[in-house]
């Protein structure tokens, strides 16, 4: 391969373009797929990683805890639906909160102590038992959300203290506690003297055993008026901002992808038709096409693991900025996502350099005695 | 130049890649562009609106609407600071609005006020509404009720309004006691009393920052008041946003100044027994440089023309939740950011057309 | 009367790893102005470096060269290529016309890069060059489609369009065969002395010297009036 290796070092400069290009391109594929995923998890992981496998909002919500409401003779008509097992109030709202001495806006959730749509994913202490107690993001906890911490909803409510930690369960991109409901409820006071009633914003249900959540979920809506039942899984996907987010992100990664195998295919394209003449001679002293096809494998390959090794440079320095800079959002990605997304764009890449390979397998030996190398 | 330019006429097939590489980066930079403005634009219209120089909120509001709460006796605080020449209340509701003949309700923002914003006409009668534009895309039009929230309080709309909607919602620009009453209606555990608000706009006299102080010391620390511009970036994400999305738009230039690099130096490359025979019949390398970074540039003109077009014709296909707002000024932006990257990448050249030796013209036989 | 063209006592010393090579050796010449002088030598013998040190492309290590009684030995690079844009024209042993213009667009790109001729008055004298070429109904088409001899005569258009006093031709048949190199360089004794212009050919073809004034020999970095060994000691490729 000391031929592939040989030309990149005498063009460092090409070379170096390139690879700088497509790192950048796969740096922002990344991003953008590590931005979305944090994002989509901040919005609506409190959601997604609660226990209840079905939710019932208001139908005027649209699909959103903020605007939802349920009534009391609502709440009780849906516990009476065949194959619920378990029903109970889940209220949510922004609040002030004086956490770790300064003021946050924190979301509140209250469910029934022991009851559904308490987090699924705790990582430390455990769930609340009595009102007064709480349950944090784990993100949260270098902001005065860590177990053993005591907030307070301002101006001037009960302390909340923190018992335990769950993971990835913020909502609506804000700190976010999973309280009892009462808790809740005194928070709205405090926050509205004028209000009248407190009404749960969903409804937690958990079906009997055997009873598919979807079926259960078509079955509350026929039979209760005004609301609108979804799985957990829709009711995450299908809130508002998050389909809106993922589908603006779809396009812009999409067109990044694009960019990547176009960048680097129509390069080798331009390089291998430069060298014909090289190439031609080559093959007239006995060099077998495959080996050219090699080098030019390896040199597509190489560029992209640069590429590859840029990238994770520049998004372990992107994270680190957004971190310092305070943001809320950072950069979310698993193996997984990085694994696939490079996959993707090898195999894009490879695809479009088969032009180039194509270009190699026509160049016929006998032109190099004829004297026809590379025309202007 | 002129053969630069003549080169470009005679064989575009040569500059197609570039071209077709940097209209896709255009396309992106347009749409990312159309995102920011969209998410920006379309979240803070109701507050960049305001025809007041500061806005007060309580204290432990956080500087959030939803959370602000302002009684007479507070306001009166407020209008008693010297420099304050006028206020008014404003209060805003985020509920969905039943719109007749459509099955989907429409999000939409109610807003109480008393100072009318820039573009919107002074304060309607109880129960009427100047709606803003956006809602036009749920089916809402002029002369209809709607009905909004759970208790469906209607709202007959008078007429248009532009670019106020807040949060992607479009706002119903109403008098303070209707919007009281589709608050403490539709969402009780918030109720509004009588001539209480959620903020005050200010307008007075002087450096709005150093009103907004005054407001603040002479409340005795019960409000927080802040600028128009201040305002804007303190709603929730926006300030962030605003970064994220610059980031994104720079790192993207940055790929089109390294293709534009990339191209041109592999161009020069293949050029450099013709510019040998050119610097040997007197032409200077600035010449030869300025060949090609006229060539970078038109060649990047092209494609901004085209990626421009191709990002209209893409946001037309793009589902209308996706907050794409295509503005002229973010577009000719785009323009210089492509063609300042087109500049900067053509300079990558500039040591190997500097480099090329006149010398070789003579006595080589390629 | 000045010299068209004045070596005096001319040296070009290359450095080659740790030690030299004499290209040229005390080189000395005159060409009149308007003097056809053949340079006849194998390749190696320093007839290129003289080319290219008369025609202001390389810096002599020791010596003086006046073209037209003005010494370039000593000047800079941007001087030395506005003395070749202004003073000399070239023509290129391989055809190096601007692949994508026209023969006449090719003419032109002379006078784009000097800018001293506006546009109407510089299409007038390339279309008179290539009307005397014989080249005036081939003005429009690419060097593509142009025969060998056509594009040697082209490049020569090209040489004069810029009036020079000196005109530098480098083999300008090693890529013709016979019958079209004798009529390329018939073109250029025409054209040349058409002009009162004074030349140097390059060539290792001792059969087109008798189109020149006088001819030199050059052989290992020296000049001298007759062949260095044998009677046709300079056609040693042929």
């Amino acid at each position: 391969m000391t031929l592939a290796w040989r030309e990149v070092r005498r063009a460092r400069l090409r070379f170096g373009l390139l690879a700088g290009a497509v790192g950048l391109l796969i740096f922002l594929v990344l991003f953008v797929q590590g931005l979305t995923d944090d994002l989509v998890t901040q919005f609506v992981g409190a959601v997604r990683n609660q226990d209840a496998p079905v939710l019932v909002y208001g139908a005027d919500a649209r699909r959103n805890l903020e605007g939802s409401q349920i009534t009391p003779a609502q709440a009780a008509a849906v516990a009476r639906v065949p194959g619920v097992a378990e029903s109970g109030p889940l209220g949510e709202g922004t609040f002030t909160m004086r956490a770790g001495g300064a003021l946050v806006d924190a979301v509140l959730i209250g469910v029934d102590a022991g009851g559904p749509g308490l987090p699924a994913t705790l990582v430390a202490g455990r769930l609340p038992e009595a009102d007064g107690e709480a349950v944090a993001s784990d993100r949260d906890r270098g902001d005065g959300f860590d177990v053993g911490d005591v907030v307070r909803v301002e101006p001037g409510g009960a302390p909340i203290r923190i018992v335990g930690r769950a993971r990835d369960i913020n909502y609506s991109v804000s700190p976010t506690l999973f309280t009892t409901f009462p808790t809740y409820e005194a928070a709205r006071r405090i926050r509205n003297p004028d209000a009248r009633a407190v009404n749960p914003s969903a409804i937690a249900v958990r079906p009997e055993a055997g009873v598919d959540p979807a079926a259960l979920a078509a079955r509350i809506d026929d039979e209760v008026e005004g609301v609108e039942a979804l799985t957990r899984q829709q009711a995450a996907d299908e809130a508002p901002g998050v389909s809106a987010v993922q589908q603006s992100f779809t396009v812009v990664n999409l067109l990044f992808y694009i960019a990547i195998p176009l960048v680097t295919g129509l390069f080798f394209i331009i390089v291998t038709l430069q060298k014909a003449g090289a190439l031609t001679l080559l093959r007239a002293i006995g060099a077998p096409a495959s080996v050219l096809v090699r080098a030019l494998l390896v040199q597509v390959g190489g560029v992209l693991a640069a590429g590859a090794a840029l990238a994770v440079v520049l998004l372990v320095a992107a994270d680190a900025l957004l971190g310092a800079t305070g943001a809320s959002v950072g950069v979310d990605l698993s193996a997984r996502t990085v694994v696939v997304t490079l996959v993707i764009v090898v195999v894009l890449s490879l695809l479009t350099a088969l032009a180039a390979v194509r270009r190699i397998l026509a160049i016929d030996p006998i032109r190099a005695t004829t004297g026809a190398g590379v025309s202007a | 130049m002129r053969v630069a330019l003549r080169e470009l006429r005679r064989r575009p097939g040569r500059f197609g890649v570039a071209t077709g590489v940097l209209t896709l980066i255009t396309t992106l930079l347009v749409f990312l562009g159309g995102l920011l403005d969209g998410l920006f634009l379309g979240s803070t219209g109701a507050i960049r609106a305001q025809d007041a120089d500061v806005l007060v909120y309580s204290a432990f509001s956080r500087d959030s609407f939803l959370r602000s709460r302002i009684g007479p006796e507070l306001r009166q605080e407020v209008e008693r600071v010297p420099g304050v020449e006028e206020t008014g209340g404003l209060g805003l509701a985020l509920v969905a609005a039943r719109v007749p003949g459509e099955e989907e309700p429409a999000d939409a923002a109610v807003a109480g006020y008393q100072l009318a914003p820039e573009g919107v006409p002074p304060t309607p009668p109880p129960g009427e509404a100047w709606a803003d534009r956006r809602l036009e895309a749920d089916g809402v039009r002029v002369g209809q009720t709607l009905l909004m929230g759970p208790a469906e309080v209607p709202i007959r709309v008078r007429g248009w309004v532009e670019d106020t909607s807040y949060l992607l919602q479009g706002t119903l620009w109403v008098a303070p006691e209707t919007w009281r009453r589709v608050q403490s209606l539709s969402r009780p555990d918030a109720a509004v009393a009588p001539g209480v608000f959620q903020v005050l706009a200010v307008r007075g006299e002087g450096d709005p920052a150093d009103l907004a102080r005054a407001i603040e010391a002479g409340t005795g620390g019960r409000t927080s008041a802040l600028t128009l511009d201040e305002a804007v970036f303190s709603l929730p994400g926006t300030a962030q946003q605003n970064r994220v999305f610059t980031g994104i738009i720079g790192a993207t230039l940055l790929v089109a100044v390294l293709v534009v690099g990339l191209f041109f130096v592999l161009l020069t490359l293949e050029r450099t027994g013709l510019y040998g025979v050119l610097k040997a019949i007197g032409a200077s390398s600035r010449q030869l440089f300025a060949g090609v970074v006229a060539q970078a540039v038109v060649v990047t003109a092209v494609a901004v023309a085209l990626g421009t077009a191709l990002a209209v014709l893409l946001a037309l296909a793009v589902p209308p939740e996706v907050p794409l707002q295509l503005e002229p000024a973010r577009a000719g932006i785009t323009a210089l950011g492509m063609l300042a990257a087109a500049l900067v990448g053509s300079i990558v050249s500039l040591r190997r057309v500097v480099r090329i030796d006149p010398a070789t013209a003579i006595g080589s036989a390629t | 009367m000045s010299a068209a063209l004045d070596l005096e006592d001319v040296r070009k010393v290359y450095r080659a790893g740790e030690g030299e090579v004499v290209a040229l050796s005390h080189a000395t010449l005159q060409v009149g102005e308007d003097e056809i002088v053949a340079l006849l030598g194998p390749s190696g013998s320093g007839k290129t470096t003289l080319l290219s040190i008369a025609g202001g492309l390389l810096a002599a290590t020791a010596g003086r060269v006046l073209v037209g009684g003005r010494d370039i030995s000593g000047a800079t690079p941007g001087e030395l290529t506005r003395f070749r844009r202004e003073q000399v024209g070239f023509v290129f042993q391989a055809v190096n016309l601007v692949p994508f213009l026209t023969a006449r667009e090719n003419l032109l790109v002379v006078d784009e890069i000097g800018g001293r001729r506006k546009g109407p008055e510089s299409r007038a004298r390339a279309d008179r060059l290539l009307e005397e070429l014989g080249l005036a109904h081939r003005a429009g088409n690419l060097p593509g489609q142009l025969s060998g001899g056509e594009r040697q005569r082209v490049a020569i258009g090209r040489a004069l369009m810029n009036e020079p006093r000196l005109v530098l031709v480098d083999e300008p048949t090693s890529a013709l065969d016979t019958r079209t190199g004798t009529q390329v360089m018939e073109l250029i004794r025409t054209e040349v002395k058409g002009r009162g212009t004074a030349a140097v050919i390059v060539t290792h073809d001792t059969r087109m010297t008798r189109w020149a004034d006088r001819t030199l020999h050059i052989d290992d970095g020296v000049l001298s009036a007759v062949p260095a060994a044998g009677p046709e000691g300079g056609d040693a490729e042929a």
